[in-house]
């Protein structure tokens, strides 16, 4: 249907003629105010099927319609308005109005003269009103467009409230969150919920697309995942059971959702999780980066699922990150992914926390460039243990005197008990210790009970130190040969020896150091486990730093 | 501290193989224990030696120490010793010191008495 507001005047006779002479020297305005024409305004539907329509368009100037021959409905309703000439305004070929006069005042008909000023009229006329059409039409989209708009910001504040206001504080951790919605809302999410016995679920998910559709899904997911949190608050996998269940039946066909569930315990490190269909979360330590590995199909999309549970245990310095994949499927303008690999390298060494989002944040920006359309929505989460403050766990007297080394190794393993060092570093430290206060003991103090050794214990941030100090600092300290077996079994060593290859082989690093009457031995032994795989030849060769009798 | 302590016993599963049960801790106050329960598995010309270190407590480098010298005397005495029973912390420590190169080390008595020549 075309639409046409169509107008057209008669001019009041009497009032124009009776028009006072004083009347002259009023203003403007006022003669404006009085109008010599009465203007009767139309709206005229023209069906697009109307032949007149077609006949108006291909016509060149006023259209006498008293005698128009046509089977149209809107020439009738023209007709019945009293219009006698029609004078169709067309822009660019198209009808965007008409102008529609009744008789003359006359009673004439129109002349040659009025056709043609009229045909003019309409030449200026046409395009005028396409134009003031064109704006209206505009201004109509802009207000559509920000209503939209305003919509999608109040959208985006609702969506907002739906995840954490504030970030947990488990005592000894460090929780940081960043949600980037490539759109006003998004399909990401992140929450957090607090759990019986001080644990706290940690969930990251991806809804499937991106905008209002996922925003929607997103709130129904977490809804879900709450409610099953709550039914089954020791079993990640159990939980994402429950949701699968519920979303199977709710969900539109080919929509999903990814998810990171897993619960921590903030007292023990220990990290229990499951993973529906999620990119891989990363535990970062100093040196490495490792994925933790759990199956399981997306939510939403096949009834009947089952989700694997695996647990990795996070120490102190450490941190899980659990992102979506709008980091790692990111692209830059060549058309390369920022990837997994990438993303371990920025991670490596750095423990975690808004440090790390922060770097990866500014990695991603750099990565895909200055004018980068964000593809999909970007979430990071990261919880990290922090390092333990540098503290002293320990510092006492052993008495110089056989066997008192299995005392200084008791009470070093009670002082660090608390740092979560694995069981094998422990072992090692353990033997360190006892070699080197049996050194002490002996070459430093000569078992002289007069002089005890002194065991400090620190906690640093990644790593515990253990300096043993003698009396023996003005002593000089003699060179000792590495132990060689076979040597050894040809009577070219002494059998024994063994003590301070021991010590370099179990630690990181030992160093030395001598203080007037003091000679300090620190045996530096880090947290984590990562590069167990070869210990024993790095502990050696960092040892040869260090120094001792 | 408990004062050092250990006891070795000495078994003879089968004319081959004397077997060491090391129970304690084996550092310089070992000594006697273990030298003297090493001459025990001796008479007779036993020619395998099994330490059995499922007891051991403790052992620091003057232990390791001993078991040179045992191994120094194994060697002129043309016998074999064997060892099983490590944790994974001792079994560590054989291997850095090279100690599981001239000492077989064993998953347990039955592959020690096995692996014996």
């Amino acid at each position: 249907m075309v639409s046409i507001k169509g107008m057209w005047s008669r001019r009041s006779r009497g009032k124009a003629e009776t028009a006072p002479a004083a009347e002259a020297d009023a203003s403007l305005a006022q003669q404006l105010k009085a109008p010599a024409t009465a203007v009767t305004h139309l709206d005229l539907d023209i069906a697009p099927n109307d032949p007149l329509l077609a006949y108006l368009q291909s016509a060149s100037g006023p259209v006498e319609i008293a005698n128009l021959k046509l089977d149209s409905p809107a020439l009738e309703k023209l007709r019945a308005g009293g219009a006698v000439l029609v004078l169709p305004l067309v822009s660019q070929g198209e009808l965007v109005g008409l102008v529609n006069l009744g008789p003359r005042l006359s009673e004439q008909d129109y002349s040659l003269d009025d056709r043609k000023l009229l045909a003019d009229l309409a030449a200026q006329a046409a395009p005028a009103v396409r134009v003031a059409q064109l704006v209206r039409q505009q201004q109509i989209e802009t207000q559509a467009r920000e209503r939209l708009e305003q919509e999608l910001r109040v959208a985006r504040v609702i969506q907002q409230t739906l995840l954490p206001r504030e970030l947990p504080k488990p005592d000894g951790w460090q929780v940081a969150a960043h949600w980037q919605p490539a759109q006003a809302v998004s399909g990401d999410f992140y929450d957090f919920i607090n759990l019986p016995g001080g644990k706290l679920a940690v969930i990251v998910a991806d809804v499937t697309g991106k905008g209002v559709p996922a925003a929607l899904v997103m709130a129904a997911a977490r809804s879900m995942l709450r409610m099953a949190a709550e039914q089954e608050p020791e079993a990640p996998g159990k939980v994402l059971a429950h949701v699968n269940e519920m979303l199977c039946g709710d969900i539109p066909p080919n929509m999903f959702v990814t998810c990171l569930y897993g619960i921590l315990d903030p007292a023990t490190g220990r990290f229990v999780f499951a993973n529906a269909g999620h990119n891989l979360p990363a535990k970062c330590a100093t040196e490495a980066v490792v994925e933790l590995r759990a199956t399981g199909m997306p939510l939403g999309l096949l009834p009947g699922m089952e989700y694997d549970e695996q647990e990795s245990n996070v120490a102190p310095g450490e941190s899980v990150l659990i992102y979506s994949d709008g980091l790692v499927e990111a692209h830059n303008p060549q058309g390369e992914m920022f990837g997994f690999p990438r993303l371990r390298q920025m991670a490596c060494g750095l423990g975690g926390g808004s440090e790390l989002i922060e770097r990866l944040r500014g990695a991603l920006a750099d990565f895909a460039g200055a004018g980068w359309e964000q593809e999909d929505d970007v979430t990071f989460v990261t919880v990290q243990r922090l390092p333990p403050a540098n503290k002293v766990l320990a510092n006492f007297k052993v008495a110089s005197a056989p066997d008192n080394e299995r005392e200084a190794v008791e009470k070093v393993a009670g002082a660090v008990a608390g740092l979560g060092l694995p069981a094998d570093r422990l072992e090692r430290l353990k033997t360190a210790v006892a070699e080197a206060t049996m050194n002490a003991m002996e070459h430093g103090n000569n078992y002289d009970p007069d002089k005890p050794v002194v065991i400090e214990v620190r906690a640093e941030p990644d790593c515990v130190v253990v300096a043993i100090t003698d009396q023996g600092g003005e002593k000089e300290l003699p060179q000792t040969e590495a132990p060689d077996l076979d040597a050894k079994l040809a009577g070219l060593q002494s059998p024994r020896g063994w003590g301070l290859f021991l010590i370099k082989s179990m630690v990181d690093e030992v160093r030395a150091q001598t203080d007037g009457p003091h000679h300090t031995v620190e045996l530096t032994m880090r947290l984590a486990n990562s590069a167990d795989g070869a210990t024993s030849a790095a502990g050696v060769a960092a040892a040869t730093k260090g120094g001792g009798r | 501290m408990a004062p050092n302590k250990i006891t070795v016993d000495v078994r003879k599963p089968n004319p081959r193989v004397a077997v060491l049960d090391i129970k304690g801790d084996v550092t310089n106050q070992a000594e006697a224990a273990l030298l003297d329960a090493y001459n025990k598995a001796c008479d007779g010309g036993t020619k395998n030696v099994a330490l059995n270190f499922t007891g051991l407590e403790y052992m620091n480098s003057s232990g390791i120490g001993l078991l040179v010298t045992m191994l120094i005397r194994a060697q002129r005495n043309g016998q074999k010793l064997l060892a099983y029973g490590l944790t994974d912390h001792y079994h560590q420590i054989f291997e850095l010191t090279q100690l599981d190169k001239a000492i077989r080390i064993c998953a347990d008595e039955a592959n020690a008495l096995a692996s014996a020549e």
